[in-house]
């Protein structure tokens, strides 16, 4: 399988089938003599904002974290090892309400959309 | 039985999603200055429509993507950048005089100005996209939209000469104002290859469900609801060159001087159906634009969409077209004229059109997404061919803007 053109900007979903984002980025480790193992995917706009450039990047973490918390001023990883199936969509064996990935949407949900009536 | 109901249903979608703002004032426009010249913009804006159209239904019913996820997933995030700035954009300017078009009707109507109508219009919109179902936006208001099937009864009753009407179906030179000619002909294929259109109809595949054994009825809805778009369209041309050219308008630079169309065919309910065409028409194109905002956000993102679930199940979705909606109705509040502002963002959907077709010459060829549903040597050529009308409306259009636009 051609990692890059395979898996890469796919969708990712958890095990009730919530989109969770795009499968941004992919870390691979490297190991001397071998070739490198995928050890996990990367969600989220940091990520994307590093595909872009170091300085947006920088930017995006910044601005991440000063939004959500330090927390987010890294990429949100889902391990490979729970990886499930890889089809249309690329579902991995988490539940998207654990993770922070969500944490803007819920934000919002709270905040905003949630106050409007009939939401 | 039920895939007949189905076809008729996606006909009579697209032949309500087809005519807007857009498509109505252009063909106005090219028909009072031009008479029956221009015709073939119809034609051939049309025909290219109906390819990219029944290519996206395609792409989405096997690959169970929409044509967003595809640009992403097979070129990558930094390259997927481009058409979606680019589109967000033009969406925007063309919902902005979607907005407009609906708050024309609401001053034709009532007399009070178009101004003050904006965010009204907004609203309702809205509160249709947060309350409603895809089902009732999709079916609902493009029956509604059969009422602009009007501006072909009126051309068949003024009994054009039809000899002429196929004439004007192939190119031709023009004799005068050939600037405006030309920025004419861009703004009409601006108004029929609309990528909104295409993307939108991807995306409804998918709410809807279609896979493989949909293939027969996204080409007769393609090809069917298209060609009845384009034909009101022409109807629109006919009656603008036939009433208004008689008259005496050959530039249609204030919109009051489009009701004036329909009066001589129909007397004052000539009057009220323009309005209500026109009102309908948009107000259903407000609704399709805003919510394919949403759509691409949310696909290019990976983040959850669907119309069919709430907005607190899904709220990155639902705060896309709500900002989008308000955000496009300010600039018509403010007074900018909803005319000048539609022959614009048409010519500037015609430049941007590259950006969103090049795409389909590859993912239409990828086997990992069609696979054996591969597009044929017919559909490449199309393809090719409107990559190529692409990226001459994309160089041309500029320059036509300052010397032939109004």
């Amino acid at each position: 399988m051609k990692l890059l053109r395979d898996m890469l900007d796919k969708q990712v979903v958890d095990r009730e089938q919530v989109k969770i984002g795009k499968l941004d980025g992919l870390v691979a480790e490297l190991r001397p003599g071998k070739p490198p193992r995928i050890i996990a995917i990367e969600v989220g706009s940091v990520t994307l904002a590093r595909r872009l450039g170091r300085l947006p990047g920088q930017w995006m973490a910044r601005l991440a974290a000063k939004l959500g918390g330090e927390r987010h001023a890294r990429p949100h990883r889902i391990p490979w090892s729970k990886v499930r199936d890889i089809g249309v969509d690329i579902e991995f064996d988490i539940d998207a309400r654990e993770t922070a990935i969500f944490d803007w949407q819920d934000w919002l949900r709270d905040h905003v959309i949630g106050r409007i009536p009939g939401a | 039985m039920k895939k007949l109901l189905e076809i008729s249903l996606g006909v009579v979608t697209s032949v309500g999603g087809f005519l807007e703002i857009g498509s109505m004032a252009t063909a106005a426009q090219a028909g009072a200055l031009f008479g029956f010249q221009l015709i073939w913009s119809v034609v051939l804006g049309t025909v290219c429509i109906i390819f990219l159209v029944e290519m996206a239904g395609r792409f989405a019913a096997v690959s169970r993507h929409t044509i967003a996820d595809g640009i992403r997933e097979r070129f990558g995030f930094n390259a997927f950048l481009w058409p979606l700035l680019t589109t967000v954009l033009v969406n925007f300017m063309v919902l902005s005089a979607e907005i407009g078009g609906v708050a024309i009707a609401g001053e034709l109507a009532t007399g009070i100005s178009f101004q003050w109508w904006a965010l009204p219009v907004a609203f309702v919109a809205w509160l249709l996209l947060w309350k409603g179902t895809f089902g009732l936006i999709e079916k609902g208001v493009s029956m509604l939209g059969l009422v602009t099937l009007c501006f072909v009864v009126a051309a068949v009753m003024l009994k054009p000469d039809w000899k002429q009407v196929a004439v004007g179906a192939a190119p031709s030179l023009p004799s005068h104002d050939t600037a405006n000619y030309w920025f004419m002909a861009v703004s009409i294929l601006g108004a029929s290859i609309s990528p909104y259109l295409f993307m939108f109809y991807s995306s409804g595949a998918i709410e809807d469900r279609w896979d493989k054994s949909y293939l027969g009825t996204n080409r007769a809805i393609a090809g069917l609801g298209m060609s009845f778009g384009g034909t009101i369209s022409v109807g629109v041309l006919i009656v603008a060159a036939l009433v208004l050219g008689a008259h005496g308008i050959s530039q249609v630079d204030d919109y009051n001087q489009l009701p004036l169309m329909l009066i001589p065919i129909f007397g004052f309910w000539g009057f009220v159906l323009f309005v209500a065409s026109l009102g309908i028409a948009c107000f259903g194109a407000v609704l399709e634009i805003a919510l394919q905002q949403a759509y691409l956000i949310a696909q290019g993102f990976g983040w959850t969409w669907g119309e069919d679930s709430k907005p607190r199940d899904n709220p990155g979705f639902a705060s896309v077209y709500s900002v989008s909606i308000f955000l496009a109705a300010i600039p018509i509040a403010l007074g900018l004229d909803p005319l000048r502002l539609t022959v614009f963002s048409m010519a500037i959907t015609a430049a941007s059109l590259p950006l969103t077709v090049v795409p389909f010459l590859f993912l239409l060829n990828d086997k990992h997404y069609v696979g054996e549903h591969r597009n044929g040597i017919i559909s490449n050529i199309a393809v090719i061919f409107i990559i190529t009308l692409g990226f001459v409306l994309a160089v041309v259009t500029i320059p036509l803007q300052i010397f032939g636009g109004t």
